[in-house]
């Protein structure tokens, strides 16, 4: 008997073994399909978020097609042409007025090009941007474009040279609060933009839609940073006085 | 002394899971305020066509914020590191491609509209960043077996109920 005891215990053992083994075995499995399911579920987790933010940046960055346009521009509305229309050389510029180095070039060599445009050997193109809004400056950039974009509409190209000058001149530091509503207006006045819708278009940011549609409008031409000038499209490297009459005398011919 | 060392690798893997998980989610979210600027970025590198450049602009910050919270919460590690490793190599060759055709751009890699003043690109410390990054992610893929993981005991022995339960 003992023999045929020892048998059955050694059976039982190895039942027991294969009982634990299988056991081992469905709780991986069952743990692989949770790992599965989870895997999926965060997929398509991931696919959703995508998706929604797609449609809703997209919304965001919409702009209305029957966005006002400011009267006195060209190129669909994307340029302000300062100067006579058949002078020979183009000079195009990109620039957002709350750009430190816009600035500097505009104290360096704005006069020089005032002077070529006033002797009708340059037509300025401005293709104005508007990308350094920020909190604290209460999005000073898209502000200030929005009222050069009143001025122009309602004083014209000219005005809208006075206006640009004005914000070169006095402008506020890059990681400051921006100029105030009224301080546009004030400049807006300065620069021969009257009557009483200035205010409120200022106000009211009348061509806010506008300002977003150049500003993309120059990062599809290419512009990756301001200013950006070109003389007859070829852009400039040297910015100083004499570089830029350089390459106007070139163009010239 | 074997112990010591496994252990310290595992930790060691905890610091790359929060090194490379953070920079991704934090570069994700900065992309979300300000999408117009998202949008000129990606359009800076001028190597997608127009159609393309808005969807991958709005649609890339939301992966690598998946993969900087998968990452961080360390669930599933090796899959998230293997991705973060495949963006990182996009990044890594834009930038290099941006580089080499004389490009004025900055990476826009934190949110920025990929605009720069002249000649204040950072071309090399951007690729270097990006390989730095890359070698962390890599090695999680490898072994992405770390301390602070909430996935832990999805690849642990299974546990004493999960075997009852399994009886």
């Amino acid at each position: 008997m003992p023999a045929d005891k020892g048998k059955r215990a050694a059976a039982q053992k190895r039942i027991a073994e294969k009982r634990a083994a299988e056991a081992l075995a469905r709780a991986h499995a069952e743990r692989r399909r949770r790992v599965i399911v989870g895997g999926v579920v965060g997929a398509v987790l991931v696919v959703i978020a995508v998706i929604v933010v797609i449609v809703v940046q997209t919304q965001r960055t919409s702009t209305s097609a029957s966005a006002a346009v400011p009267p006195h521009t060209t190129d669909g509305g994307n340029v302000i042409v300062v100067g006579n229309a058949a002078a020979p050389v183009t000079v195009d510029l990109y620039e957002d007025l709350q750009c430190p180095n816009c600035k500097a070039f505009e104290a360096a060599s704005g006069a020089t090009l005032a002077k070529l445009v006033a002797a009708g050997t340059v037509q300025a193109h401005y293709h104005p941007m508007a990308f350094l809004d920020t909190a604290a400056n209460n999005n000073y950039s898209t502000r200030a474009l929005n009222a050069a974009a009143v001025v122009v509409g309602t004083a014209g190209p000219d005005a809208f040279q006075k206006f640009h000058d004005l914000l070169y001149a006095n402008q506020p530091p890059e990681k400051g609060s921006g100029l105030s509503d009224n301080q546009l207006i004030s400049y807006a006045n300065q620069a021969g933009a009257t009557g009483p819708t200035v205010a409120t278009q200022i106000r009211d940011l009348t061509y806010g839609d506008w300002v977003k549609k150049v500003t993309d409008q120059a990062s599809k031409d290419g512009v990756t940073g301001t200013p950006t000038v070109k003389v007859k499209g070829k852009v400039l490297a040297d910015l100083s006085p004499a570089g830029l009459t350089a390459a106007v005398d070139a163009a010239k011919g | 002394m074997e112990r010591d060392r496994s252990a310290l690798v595992l930790w060691l893997a905890t610091v790359g899971r929060l090194v490379v998980g953070g920079v991704f989610l934090v570069a994700g979210a900065l992309k979300l305020p300000d999408p117009a600027a998202a949008v000129r970025a990606v359009r800076a590198y001028r190597l997608l066509p127009e159609w393309l450049v808005a969807p991958v602009a709005f649609g890339l910050p939301v992966v690598e914020i998946a993969v900087g919270l998968a990452l961080l919460l360390g669930v599933f590690v090796r899959t998230a590191a293997i991705a973060s490793s495949v963006m990182l190599v996009v990044y890594i060759a834009g930038v290099g491609s941006a580089w080499a055709r004389g490009l004025q751009i900055d990476c826009g890699c934190f949110g920025n509209g990929g605009q720069v003043a002249a000649g204040q690109t950072a071309y090399p410390a951007e690729v270097a960043r990006d390989v730095g990054l890359l070698i962390v992610a890599l090695l999680l893929a490898r072994w992405p077996r770390s301390r602070l993981a909430l996935g832990t005991h999805l690849t642990a022995p299974p546990t004493e109920k999960e075997l009852l339960r399994a009886r």
